[in-house]
């Protein structure tokens, strides 16, 4: 499985870029709430069912990262609704993430955990990307390798470039200002 | 470290990258030439060391001695790195002018590609091309060995993780209990919580400190051990599960939970040990950006230049760090201190990748585990975060070996003998 970096926006979809708008405006959230502007939206059938941003610097806990924040709300969501693990892995099986800054090495490993279908990004994470940029959990699934099904992390599809530009000038933004706590959340600078 | 009787928990360091056998060293090509007039060595060397730095082989020596027969003494120097076709047109042209200027024949030579981690290793790479080797000298205390009074300290938080990894009756999970140091106190701790998930407390520092706790009867500490290793080991299959970073898929088949009680895959007890302290941090210093606009105003328009240095703390300034965060004890942002610099955690196994990042966002300085984790571990087993060079925090790695290891191996190799 190969992450794709496309530099411009041309090639994807009027559906991919309109989530990855939610996922920006997400991020322009943080900004005002002086995080680090990363946001993100999860699709279910075309349908987004939950967004995320950084809450790095309101918690003072480094993970709180948006796709944890959003994974969270989906788990409390779905067990208030009485759903079992099998029903909620299920649901996660068949959803997408939209983020606006490829996902750090904690959260790929989160989001393989999980079990999610796919993940599309903005702009690429040289320092902590875990789906391609330092690691690759997103291709690295270690199931095959032991043989009592559900141990290990499963792989997921994974797509990078999606208005990154957009992504980048929002990070530049915040970074320019300067970091009022200091707390990093997902930034790839 | 300290004598290897039977009832010592040595603690050994995870370096940043796998050891390597002595004979099994990676190399590097370089460019180098011999010096046939010796008063010209120092000139040579000043010249390329300005002109072609050897940016990644800092312990690699520039020049090599070697005794002829006779007495007489044969200097060779590293111009630069082999180009990578290994034809010698691709050398810089200032490196040329040298070889041109001082009527140099170079050859190719094989260096090692990383510093010596042990003496071992030294005098084996030394036999290629000569290397420098210094005893680890981070400000880190522990990688050079710990005192006496510091390995006692660890061992007993150590203990203290691994009674609350058996705190949950029958389940043995992970635990993980994060430790101030400086005040010898334990200020947050957890186990997984993935089966079935608590609120967390609201009061977490009860900080409960592991000297004024009594230690654990030696032989109760034991046997449990040896059930943890049985477990670690491929034990039974239903005590095994239950550890979230060894099988962080398991979630899935999960069938024991009751309706009344949240489960979540991702608490694992790293997460929820970092959850935790973050919120005795809020507790402890309350964030004066929220209360006053004014402070707000002041935080958005100065660059924070004095929190930008703090934040550059790593592991090799954090005897700085913690005299800034010795130095708290009121809610000003200037002291307030930041996230668990200058902590360490203690974990009953190595955290899954996951884990072994949210340490790194969280600047832990030192992690301490007990168990490998063969199966998904990423502080040694299958990634090794801490010798990731990109990552902004790097943090020390140690594993605690629990006496039972000792007293089979001492076994075996009394009846082996």
């Amino acid at each position: 499985m190969e992450t794709d970096n496309i530099a411009s926006g041309e090639r994807f979809s009027l559906e991919v870029l309109g989530f990855m708008q939610l996922a920006i405006d997400q991020a322009k959230l943080a900004l005002d709430n002086l995080e680090v502007p990363v946001g993100c939206v999860i699709v279910e059938d075309g349908n987004v069912i939950a967004a995320g941003r950084n809450r790095t610097n309101e918690t003072r806990n480094a993970t709180r990262h948006a796709e944890m924040e959003a994974l969270d709300v989906l788990l409390v969501q779905w067990q208030r609704t009485g759903l079992t693990a099998a029903e909620v892995a299920e649901k996660f099986s068949a959803c997408s993430l939209y983020v606006t800054c490829e996902p750090c090495i904690m959260c790929a490993a989160a989001l393989s955990i999980i079990g999610i279908k796919a993940v599309y990004y903005g702009c690429a994470n040289d320092k902590f990307g875990g789906c391609g940029s330092i690691l690759s959990l997103h291709s690295s699934s270690s199931e095959a390798c032991i043989s009592n099904g559900n141990s290990g992390s499963k792989s997921f599809k994974c797509c990078g470039g999606i208005m990154a530009s957009e992504a980048i000038s929002l990070l530049r933004d915040f970074y320019e200002r300067g970091n009022p706590n200091g707390i990093n959340g997902d930034q790839p600078f | 470290m300290s004598s290897e009787n039977d009832d010592a928990w040595p603690i050994v360091h995870v370096p940043g990258r796998p050891p390597v056998p002595p004979e099994q060293q990676l190399t590097v090509n370089v460019v180098a030439a011999q010096i046939e007039q010796p008063k010209l060595t120092n000139t040579i060397i000043r010249r390329l060391s300005q002109i072609a730095p050897l940016e990644d082989l800092h312990h690699v020596k520039r020049v090599k001695k070697n005794c002829l027969e006779g007495g007489k003494i044969q200097l060779s120097v590293i111009l630069c790195l082999a180009p990578e076709n290994g034809d010698f047109d691709g050398i810089p042209c200032d490196v040329k002018d040298v070889i041109g200027s001082y009527q140099l024949s170079p050859f190719v030579a094989k260096v090692c590609k990383y510093a010596a981690l042990s003496k071992e290793e030294w005098v084996e790479q030394c036999k290629l091309w000569p290397t420098s080797y210094h005893q680890p000298t981070y400000n880190i205390s522990g990688i050079t060995g710990f005192s006496e009074e510091d390995s006692q300290s660890i061992v007993s938080f150590m203990k203290y993780a691994l009674e609350l990894s058996k705190s949950h009756g029958n389940v043995v999970v992970n635990a993980a209990a994060i430790v101030d140091p400086l005040s010898n106190q334990v200020i947050a701790k957890a186990c997984d919580e993935v089966c079935s998930w608590q609120t967390p407390k609201t009061e977490v520092g009860a900080e409960c400190s592991s000297s004024t706790k009594s230690s654990p009867e030696m032989t109760g500490c034991i046997e449990h051990e040896s059930c943890l290793q049985r477990c670690s080991s491929g034990g039974p299959q239903q005590v095994e599960t239950s550890i979230s970073c060894l099988h962080p898929r398991w979630w899935v088949d999960e069938q024991t939970h009751r309706i009344s009680s949240f489960w979540h895959p991702l608490r694992h007890a790293a997460i929820v040990a970092i959850e935790s302290s973050a919120a005795r941090d809020r507790r402890l210093f309350p964030d004066v950006r929220y209360r006053d606009e004014a402070t707000r105003e002041e935080c958005i328009l100065s660059p924070a230049k004095s929190q930008a240095k703090r934040q550059k703390t790593d592991g090799t300034d954090v005897d700085n760090d913690d005299k800034n965060y010795a130095s708290h004890g009121n809610g000003d942002l200037s002291s307030k201190p930041y996230l668990c610099t200058g902590n360490d955690i203690y974990l009953v196994w190595e955290p899954c990748t996951m884990c072994a990042m949210a340490l790194v966002h969280q600047r832990v300085r030192r992690v301490f585990y007990a168990f490998p984790n063969p199966s998904a571990g990423a502080l040694g087993s299958i990634h090794r975060l801490q010798g990731e060079k990109s990552l902004n925090h790097h943090y020390a790695v140690f594993r605690v070996l629990v006496p039972q290891d000792i007293l089979n191996k001492a076994k075996t190799s009394i009846t082996g003998s």
